[in-house]
């Protein structure tokens, strides 16, 4: 690849590394001399402060890769900090836990089901000579249902027995990161079912979400209680500090469960089945149709992971704030659809990828971090995130040459396009070249 | 599952839900009461405005012969503004109104004052004359209490010293700026005072307020004082100073509000030096709305006093409010 191209490529984290540069050059010092941007207090805090935002926007980039978009998460990790905060610091059945033990129960039931079908699936699969070639996969009853069936079940009553046992006291930390995000992925599952089966427009769907989900965080706090406030070691259990902890003194908790989420999803992505369906769903939903790929579930799926990621925001929130409100996650689901087009995925879907959502939410941060060093009033702030977005975004847009050709006052050459750029599909010179020919026709 | 036989399992078990849900938030109304009086809330999402609506709740039921009808505008002029067009047809004998914003209420309120029914204006007013009544705090008054505090702290009128981080609420808001410029009014005499921050808002929020300070603490050795326009903010800003073990170098923590279960109770913790007292003007609005009624003169304007609460008093508020 000749370096202008890979160059072209890879502008984004050149993107990040400029950002980097502007915030190491233009930050204040510490009596000391020492460059507070970069001292690691400083990146790890900017690396927690995104954590949130980029659990949500993970999830997001699955959903919007495959054409979708999920408006409901902020409400969704609004509510499930209620939810969370509740069972932290309130004992016996409320509503949270009427709620959160039979959403844990039951999706991890079909979550353990499924996973033991997907298992014997693949083992017959591997048995097979010819691997590689598509063939339908028969199991027996025993292996097809039965025993999946059964350690479904088994496992429901083992995560039923264990909830209600934390409900006569409050919860531990443990059994809120278990029973939250179930809570929040039931939701997702309530959006991913009225679009896959209801056949309703993604935008309309997670719309209602997030209008009923701030509804139910409401009427789950009561009114009375606009704000759930933690007090961990007086009203809720002081093991709960885990979450905000910095592990071994290195890296911020909340960070932890972001990059592990995010690596583990790119891994989803790039070298599954799944994944490879999610490009192709996103790319042409016909096509991949006529495939034989299973798009309902898949799509499905996209939706789920949203909501189970925007619980497990919910938690961290309350971890970090030490509050639950049903508003926590006010406009967190723009800043998420945000970072994902900064990091170059495309809103149609099928393009882009978590690599990119990673340096998106950075930019983000950093941005916010550097803006915040420099002690900048907040109404300015808010203008220099606009401005970054459109900026970033319309950089991304193009490729590198044509950028260039543009500052040289050079006419535009014909460029090689890269794969599955926008420009792949509709060449520069096309549409001046008809409009010539055009005139030379109504001149002869 | 074909999409009808999903669309009416779904209308189900939304029905069910709503079944289930709907008896929490439906009051009954009460029979054999004389007056109908109306409450138009902005919003009951913030912590103040649910102990707005607690306090005329309570009053209310101190006076048997008023029914009491509330509505929540949802933070939404337009749905606001519904609301009362509803309470005017309900033909309610008393309106009280604590608007979402000045502008886009006034007409509303002129609508219900055409249709014969007096208004009393709570917490921010409206643009007109033709109301009742108009009761709230004083946000310069409290800013100024509290500026006046902050010099007393930082060593007295003359020779007051000290780094000040003041985290602002919402911006464009005017109570962030009345708070703002009243608590200047003190400090800017001060010329050993000085401000870390630039206008920086916290936007009323105890997450948004906890990162400004996480920057502020790198970026600032020695900090004497904060000043936050509200208590969650404040509390935010003690939780960044705490977890970046710094709580203890940091001297003074000052907020405004003084919800029991909010302000009063970190005060009562040693989280915060003290706060200030934005009452809610929910009991006062219906007593004067039932001194109204009862063919009674009420004033056209009150504003309610503020108080300081730090901790010689703190856990006598909360036992008021049977919360120690």
């Amino acid at each position: 690849m000749n370096p202008r191209r890979l160059f072209s490529r890879t502008k984004l984290y050149w993107g990040l590394a400029l950002i980097c540069l502007i915030g190491a050059l233009a930050s204040p010092h510490t009596s000391s001399g020492a460059n507070i941007f970069l001292s690691y207090q400083n990146l790890t805090d900017v690396l927690r402060q995104v954590s949130v935002t980029g659990l949500v926007a993970t999830g997001m980039t699955i959903v919007i890769l495959l054409g979708g978009i999920d408006l409901s998460v902020g409400s969704v990790m609004g509510c499930s900090s209620v939810i969370c905060a509740m069972l932290l610091t309130k004992s016996g059945w409320t509503p949270a836990a009427i709620m959160g033990a039979p959403a844990a129960t039951i999706s991890i039931a079909l979550a353990v089901g499924f996973l033991a079908q997907f298992v014997f699936n693949g083992l017959e699969r591997g048995r097979d000579v010819d691997a590689g070639r598509r063939r339908e996969i028969v199991l027996g009853p025993w292996r097809g249902y039965r025993i999946p069936v059964l350690l479904g079940l088994a496992a429901g009553a083992a995560v039923a027995a264990y909830v209600v046992s934390q409900v006569p006291a409050k919860f531990g930390v443990f059994a809120v990161l278990l029973v939250t995000p179930c809570f929040a992925l039931a939701l997702g599952a309530i959006n991913g079912a009225l679009i896959v089966q209801g056949g309703l427009q993604p935008f309309i769907a997670t719309l209602a979400m997030m209008v009923s989900a701030l509804g139910i965080g409401r009427l789950t706090g009561g009114q009375d209680f606009a704000v759930i406030p933690v007090y961990t070691g007086t009203n809720a259990t002081e093991a709960f500090e885990v979450l905000r902890s910095m592990v071994w003194g290195l890296i911020p908790m909340p960070s932890i469960f972001f990059l592990v989420t995010i690596v583990l999803f790119g891994a989803i992505l790039r070298f599954t089945t799944f994944g490879r369906y999610v490009y192709a769903i996103g790319g042409n939903v016909e096509a991949a149709k006529l495939s034989g790929v299973k798009v309902k579930q898949v799509q499905f799926a996209a939706y789920v992971i949203s909501g189970l990621l925007a619980g497990v925001a919910g938690v961290l929130f309350v971890a970090q704030y030490r509050q639950g409100k049903p508003d926590a996650g006010a406009g967190l689901e723009l800043d998420a659809i945000a970072a994902v087009v900064i990091g170059g995925t495309s809103l149609m879907g099928g393009r882009g990828g978590l690599a990119g959502t990673f340096v998106g939410v950075l930019i983000f941060g950093l941005l916010s971090d550097i803006l915040q060093l420099q002690n900048i009033d907040s109404n300015v702030q808010l203008l220099m995130k606009g401005l970054i977005i459109v900026g970033t975004v319309l950089v991304q847009e193009q490729n590198l040459g044509q950028l260039l050709a543009r500052w040289r006052g050079v006419p535009l050459a014909p460029q090689p396009a890269l794969p599955g750029s926008v420009e792949a599909a509709r060449p520069p010179n096309a549409a001046k070249a008809s409009t010539v020919r055009e005139d030379i026709h109504e001149k002869t | 599952m074909k999409r009808r036989e999903f669309l009416k399992l779904s209308g189900t078990i939304a029905g069910a839900a709503m079944t289930v849900y709907l008896p929490a938030g439906w009051t009954p109304a009460k029979a054999a009461a004389k007056w109908k009086v109306g409450f138009s809330q902005a919003t009951t999402l913030e912590p103040w405005r649910v102990q707005f609506n607690k306090d005329i709740e309570a009053e209310a039921k101190k006076h048997p012969e008023v029914q009491l009808i509330i509505t929540d505008g949802q933070d939404k002029t337009e749905k606001q503004v519904a609301d009362v067009e509803n309470l005017i047809v309900q033909q309610v004998n008393a309106l009280l109104i604590s608007p979402k914003e000045s502008a886009g209420l006034t007409g509303v309120v002129e609508k219900a004052i055409d249709a014969k029914i007096p208004v009393i204006v709570l917490d921010r007013n409206v643009d007109t004359k033709r109301i009742t009544q108009f009761i709230g705090g004083d946000n310069v008054l409290i800013g100024k209490a509290a500026g006046e505090y902050a010099v007393k702290l930082l060593g007295g009128p003359g020779n007051a010293h000290g780094n000040v981080v003041e985290i602002w609420g919402g911006m464009g808001t005017a109570p962030a700026h009345d708070r703002h410029d009243g608590f200047h009014a003190f400090t800017d005499k001060e010329p050993g005072i000085k401000y870390l921050l630039n206008n920086q808002s916290g936007d009323w929020k105890q997450d948004k307020a906890y990162n400004i300070m996480t920057t502020a603490l790198r970026n600032n050795e020695k900090i004497d004082l904060v000043y936050g326009h509200n208590d969650p903010m404040a509390y935010g800003a003690y939780l960044a100073a705490k977890d970046a073990g710094r709580d203890k170098d940091i001297k003074f923590i000052l907020g405004i509000d003084a919800l029991p279960d909010e302000g009063v109770t970190w005060v009562h913790k040693g989280y915060l030096t003290a706060t200030f007292l934005y009452a809610t003007p929910g009991a006062e609005g219906l007593r004067q709305a039932v001194k109204l009624l009862n063919g009674e003169k009420i004033p056209p304007v009150i504003t309610l006093p503020t108080m300081l609460v730090d901790k010689n008093n703190a856990d006598d508020i909360l036992k008021q409010n049977g919360l120690l």
